[in-house]
């Protein structure tokens, strides 16, 4: 009965339905969209949560007068941070511009070194040595750019190196970022300070204690180092993104908010059009509650198959951006998106059952004189 | 008597007048008779129909359903004695203009498990077998209103009210459907028709007449 009646005005149920299309497809795919940014970011940056990076504190000139600051860091720096980072591995980093040859060319990039590479870095190509003596790791961009190959010869600053490994294209939130440069083994670069220092501690939880102790160890009369965690950049990430995702699953919700006014509009109108129907209906001994049933299941079967076209839809919409921004459409079926259909579904029916139930409260409370009376 | 009114009065305050429009009814209807109530068009016969068939309450008297005081029932308990007790053949028959002759005839019991081929008997009874699937814009007047009086009877009503029963017919057409609405009553259902229609009396066992709000 109820999809009898709703077939009898199916333009105008038609587009309420399509209005609650609109609004389910507004939810889920821009809640699909809002959480396969963070997952791919996540899978970008997820890794590097538990290192920090410790560098000589900026700031050129001291306020009060004193010494300038230094730009590296001291073996001594190294030593404090080692006292104060117990139970994490230490990793001071030094870094020159080089001129790197390679068969006829040449570039000028950053060569960088440090004790355990292969603490920080996984090789696209090649392997990462634990020790470093004889060959070089090159970073995923300069690699690509110059189209060198494991096992090709370099030379860096007239010593000449075999590339061992070509490295992984790293985040960009990652303290060391060697993607434009080149690995060298220690003792190569011949500044004796170090640029930074990196501490990668067991968990993001651990990197957080660890960089409040060497921030209060080392910097508790002047500035001598800036301590900055991995994860606290990651974290500002990732509430900008669930303020995003939060946006736009707002502007989801209003348009599915509109499309329940117009399931209101649709259930008003169908409603005093067969206030007649309902009328006789009641004179000849239908409950109120038959009649009010009735109403709500046409606005809830507006609401579902609005619901449904518009989850089929999101599924489509999610997937294409599943498949250009993971490079796997069928990541959009993961547990966290499921959610979000499922939510829009929910939304759909609600709002539908929500707005149809004032119509149907009113008809089905009208005296059936009333309704009969021309 | 099966269905009465005792005293009835039915007034309608329409801003500053109240306008009487049933002023101290007495009226009942026994179990197999058939009641003609006449007056002219606009004297009330409809709203104390109304009144009879537990559609609309009176301002003042008492509605008695089978012995039984039934004025002051709620809205829940009126709908189901309605169900129960009353069938109703409306002025202007009110079909449902998506639903077939058999849907119109079964829908007093769709919500309490289908009339169990009741209404196509009905139907067929009326000799409206061969319609049972037309919507009602299909039928002609007579047909409409044959219709509505095996709608009516779908759940075994002790009571048929019948407003205007000839209204909208042509002589012949008239005929048949009073004649229809006699062999209900000869089953011993309680039947009140209210019509101008002089006709009617033929066919019923009394008459009264309705003027200015009182039977006469
Ligand atoms: N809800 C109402 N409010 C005010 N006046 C009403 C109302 N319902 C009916 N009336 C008045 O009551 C009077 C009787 O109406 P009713 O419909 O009972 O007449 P009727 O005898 O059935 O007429 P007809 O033969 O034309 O059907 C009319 O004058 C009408 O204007
Ligand atoms: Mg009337």
């Amino acid at each position: 009965m109820a999809r009898r009646n709703i077939m009898r005005n199916s333009l105008r149920s038609a587009l309420a339905c399509f209005g609650i299309v609109i609004g389910v497809v507004a939810i889920a795919s821009l809640g699909i969209l809002g959480f396969t940014l963070q997952a791919g970011f996540m899978d970008n940056m997820g890794d590097v949560a538990n290192q920090i990076e410790v560098t000589p504190a900026s700031g050129g000139d001291d306020p009060m007068g004193g010494t300038p600051t230094e730009d590296t860091l001291s073996d001594r720096d190294v030593r404090d941070v080692r006292q104060a980072a117990v139970g994490a591995s230490v990793l001071p980093v030094k870094e020159e511009v080089v001129e790197i040859e390679y068969g006829t060319s040449s570039v000028t990039r950053t060569a960088y070194s440090v004790p355990e590479p292969d603490a920080l870095f996984d090789a696209e190509e090649g392997r990462v040595p634990a020790q470093m003596s004889s060959g070089v790791l090159v970073g995923s961009t300069l690699a690509e750019t110059t189209e060198v190959n494991v096992g090709s010869a370099v030379t860096v600053d007239n010593s000449s190196y075999r590339i061992v490994g070509i490295l992984e294209e790293e985040p960009w939130t990652a303290p060391l970022n060697p993607n434009f440069g080149i690995i060298v083994p220690e003792g190569e670069l011949r500044d004796e300070e170090y640029s930074s220092v990196i501490v990668e501690d067991e968990s993001a939880e651990a990197a957080n204690s660890t960089a409040q102790r060497i921030d209060e160890s080392m910097n508790r009369r002047d500035d001598v180092v800036e301590v900055q965690e991995s994860s606290e950049m990651i974290e500002n990430i990732q509430e900008q993104q669930r303020l995003l995702n939060l946006f736009l699953i707002g502007v989801g919700s209003i348009s599915l908010f509109v499309a329940g006014v117009s399931i209101l509009n649709v259930m008003l109108m169908s409603t005093v059009e067969r206030r007649e129907e309902i009328g006789v209906l009641r004179a000849v001994g239908v409950q109120r509650t038959s009649v009010l049933k009735i109403l709500l299941a046409e606005a809830a079967l507006l609401g579902f198959v609005g619901g449904a076209v518009g989850v089929a839809f999101s599924i489509l919409i999610g997937g294409v951006i599943n498949h250009f921004m993971l490079e796997d459409a069928l990541m959009v079926f993961r547990p966290a998106n499921l959610r979000y259909l499922l939510t829009a579904m929910g939304f759909a029916v609600g709002i539908s059952l929500l707005s149809g139930a004032y119509p149907a409260w009113k008809a089905a409370n009208k005296r059936p004189v009333e309704a009969l009376r021309g | 008597m099966i269905l009465e009114l005792e005293d009835a009065v039915k007034r309608y305050d329409s801003g500053e007048e109240t306008l009487t429009v049933i002023d101290g009814v007495d009226f009942g209807v026994e179990r197999g008779e058939f009641v003609t109530v006449m007056g002219p068009s606009g004297c009330g016969k409809t709203t104390m129909l109304n009144m009879l068939g537990l559609l609309d309450e009176p301002s003042e008297g008492t509605v008695r359903l089978k012995g039984e005081d039934v004025t002051g029932l709620d809205e829940r308990e009126r709908t189901r004695a309605r169900k129960e007790s009353i069938g109703f053949v409306f002025q202007y028959f009110y079909l449902i203009p998506s639903l077939t002759a058999e849907e119109n005839v079964e829908a007093p019991t769709v919500f309490s498990g289908g009339s169990g081929g009741r209404a196509a008997e009905l139907l067929e009874k009326v000799g409206l077998g061969d319609r049972k699937d037309h919507k009602p814009n299909e039928l002609s007047g007579g047909q409409k209103q044959r219709v509505a009086l095996a709608r009516a009877l779908v759940n075994e009503p002790d009571v048929l009210l019948a407003d205007e029963p000839t209204g909208n017919l042509d002589k012949g057409t008239s005929k048949r459907a009073l004649e229809q609405i006699r062999s209900v009553c000869d089953e011993g259902v309680g039947v009140v028709a209210v019509t101008h229609d002089e006709r009617v009396k033929e066919y019923s066992d009394r008459d009264v007449q309705l003027d200015d709000g009182v039977v006469v």
